[in-house]
């Protein structure tokens, strides 16, 4: 199957220094990619290269086949964006806002009128349909860009930084969407630093830093590079104690361990190892209250390659706010 | 919100018939040509947004008001009741004897009236085109950024070259049609008011007309032009305002000076003199459009 989207050493620079550089990657059709990376990592600058609206300083990139460089009317007419500014006209109706996008993208005067009232329904912006779109919420104001972004029915849909601004439900709201969208086989390209969401929604996740792609996978496939093995929680009833540690660390197969809030975490190399270390705990007269095998989150993968990166480069660079986020993702 | 919300217009190509019309129902104009489609939507929906900013009707309606109704009936209630000795004796040295020649040739009665309505009040309708013109490509283009609208602009289906043609038209035909508006309502007041010396109508007259039909035009592109360079340097409305008027205002001065001898000159003078205007204009437009790309609006915004 053809690629949705296919870049190859795509690359853009500013007068503040190169913002990408040498992206490389292949989203399948109806696959959900999380560009995942702190600010300035060169997110929204990727979204717009793909978009054509900007042009690429070297290498190329497709989307449905279309060259961005080159093709960029064409790409629009297949792509929805919903950019991290709603970008409404406020001097606009929310009605208005939305019959101009379906104008533009060429349906007739009645095909719009029966899409966007439609829309309006599905979005629960019917009852503000004919107010300016000046005093809306961040919430609604994301409302209707994703109506904006949606209502051709685009083959690829962009969503930069779709939650930013939004309050817990208004988030769940996004989400819980974004997820419906990717049930019916719509590629996705998902913008954002928040790793929560991401990690909900993307099949694979790409990590740009500083422009430059530092990981691009499926969570699990950069989890296996990552670490080896499977992580483990213990629940002994509070924090494990040195000895409890010991032991454990004793057990064949366990390769790391450390105590927890309610326990101790541990690292192993398979499941069958489990077994044998709640038997060596419990012989040494540990109540054992729960004990669950852990795949690594994607915000785990993603701190480790951060990490990573840190350590190569000694650990000079900080991630710009990222870390601030990931309270609030 | 629900979360099955998918609207189901036309089906969408697949990916691999890139060649095929949109998803939407209009398919893509041919490389090159104009979707004046498109370009028609943006003026309007950029019209529509200016109706509704009261910072930028204002000045619309109240400087047209002032220079087309308020000073021509104030001066020519004046003129009409000034002596006419006066006048005579301004008019009579050699320089200006030659110049306003078609005015002394008039009855003496009628040459205060002819001479403040017909050839001093009426070059200000030039200033119209090009304030009106200026502040609304202030508007399309810094506003665009200034409100953070121009991004999502930036991903519909339009080509670059129409975006700029929408953006130009978009404030170029408004205030041409403002230009117009007001050049019949002036008309219309002065011979209203000179109709009591007159009793016949002598506003327009062909200079007039020409300067009205062809002059007023090219300026109206000429501050365009110039507008457009200072908007995409400019991060909101009112910088590029700034900005514009430093420009625009020595434009003015120069009209507002030169343009009572324009109406005094010989036809093809005024239409060589629109000639000129309108090279300088198209010229500068060129240079816009071609600076004018997403790229650099994406980059500048």
């Amino acid at each position: 199957m053809d690629a949705a989207i296919d870049t190859l050493d795509l690359s853009r620079s500013f007068a503040s220094g190169p913002a990408l550089d040498g992206l490389t990657i292949e989203v399948q059709p109806g696959e959900v990619l999380a560009l995942l990376g702190p600010n300035g990592a060169g997110k929204t600058t990727t979204v717009r290269l793909l978009n054509g609206v900007l042009t690429p300083d070297r290498g190329s990139a497709r989307v449905l086949g279309f060259d961005v460089a080159t093709e960029g009317d064409a790409v629009r007419r297949h792509t929805g964006v919903l950019t991290e500014n709603a970008g409404l006209d406020d001097r606009l109706t929310t009605r208005e806002n939305l019959i101009f996008s379906a104008r533009v993208r060429g349906f007739s005067p009645d095909a719009s009128t029966r899409l966007v009232n439609d829309l309006l329904e599905r979005f629960g912006l019917a009852e503000r349909a004919d107010d300016l779109t000046q005093g809306f919420s961040t919430g609604q104001r994301k409302r209707v860009a994703l109506a904006r972004a949606l209502l051709h029915d685009p083959d690829v849909l962009f969503l930069d930084e779709p939650t930013s601004g939004l309050d817990p439900a208004g988030t769940r709201d996004v989400i819980e969407l974004i997820q419906s969208l990717a049930g019916e086989g719509r590629t996705i390209v998902l913008a954002t630093h928040f790793l929560g969401e991401a990690g909900r929604l993307a099949d694979r996740m790409a990590v740009l830093h500083r422009g430059r792609l530092r990981a691009f996978g499926r969570p699990d496939d950069l989890a296996a590079e990552l670490w080896s093995g499977i992580g483990a929680e213990i629940d002994l009833g509070g924090p494990a104690g040195s000895d409890v540690l010991t032991t454990v660390a004793g057990v064949p197969g366990v390769t790391e361990v450390e105590s927890g809030p309610t326990g101790a975490v541990l690292r192993i190399a398979d499941r069958d190892v489990l077994p044998t270390v709640v038997a060596a705990l419990v012989g040494r007269g540990e109540t054992v209250y729960e004990v669950a095998s852990r795949a690594p989150s994607l915000e785990d993968v993603y701190f480790a390659i951060e990490a990573r990166f840190l350590a190569e480069h000694g650990g000079a660079e900080v991630t710009d706010g990222f870390m601030r986020d990931r309270v609030s993702a | 919100m629900t979360a099955t919300a998918t609207p189901t217009p036309s089906p969408a190509p697949p990916p691999s018939t890139p060649t095929t019309a949109a998803t939407a129902g209009r398919a893509a104009t041919k490389p090159g040509a104009r979707d004046w489609a498109a370009i028609r939507l943006v003026m309007r929906k950029d019209l529509t947004a200016v109706r509704r900013s009261k910072a930028i009707v204002l000045p619309m309606i109240l400087v047209p008001t002032v220079l087309l109704v308020l000073l021509p009936v104030a001066l020519g209630l004046f003129a009409r009741s000034a002596p006419t000795d006066q006048v005579a004796n301004a008019l009579s040295s050699p320089l200006v004897k030659s110049l306003v020649k078609p005015i002394l040739d008039l009855p003496e009665r009628e040459q205060i009236i002819v001479l403040v309505l017909g050839y001093l009040l009426s070059p200000l309708l030039l200033v119209i085109p090009l304030m009106v013109s200026a502040v609304l490509a202030a508007d399309a283009f810094a506003g665009e950024k200034e409100r953070r609208t121009l991004e999502s602009l930036l991903y519909m289906p339009i080509s670059d070259r129409d975006l700029f043609l929408a953006k130009v038209l978009g404030a170029f035909v408004p205030a041409l049609a403002i230009t117009w508006v007001g050049a019949f309502v002036y008309a219309l007041l002065t011979n209203l008011i000179g109709w009591p010396v007159m009793h016949r109508i002598f506003v327009p007259f062909t200079q007039w007309l020409l300067v009205m039909g062809w002059v007023a035009p090219a300026v109206a592109m000429l501050s365009l032009g110039l507008l457009v360079i200072v908007s995409s340097r400019a991060r909101t409305t009112q910088e590029a305002n700034q900005l514009g008027g430093a420009v625009i205002l020595p434009l003015i001065f120069l009209i507002a000076g030169q343009a009572s001898a324009l109406m005094l000159a010989p036809p093809l003078a005024v239409i060589v003199v629109g000639f000129i205007v309108w090279g300088l204009a198209l010229l500068l437009l060129m240079i816009n459009g071609r600076r004018f790309t997403r790229d650099r609006l994406a980059t500048s915004s």
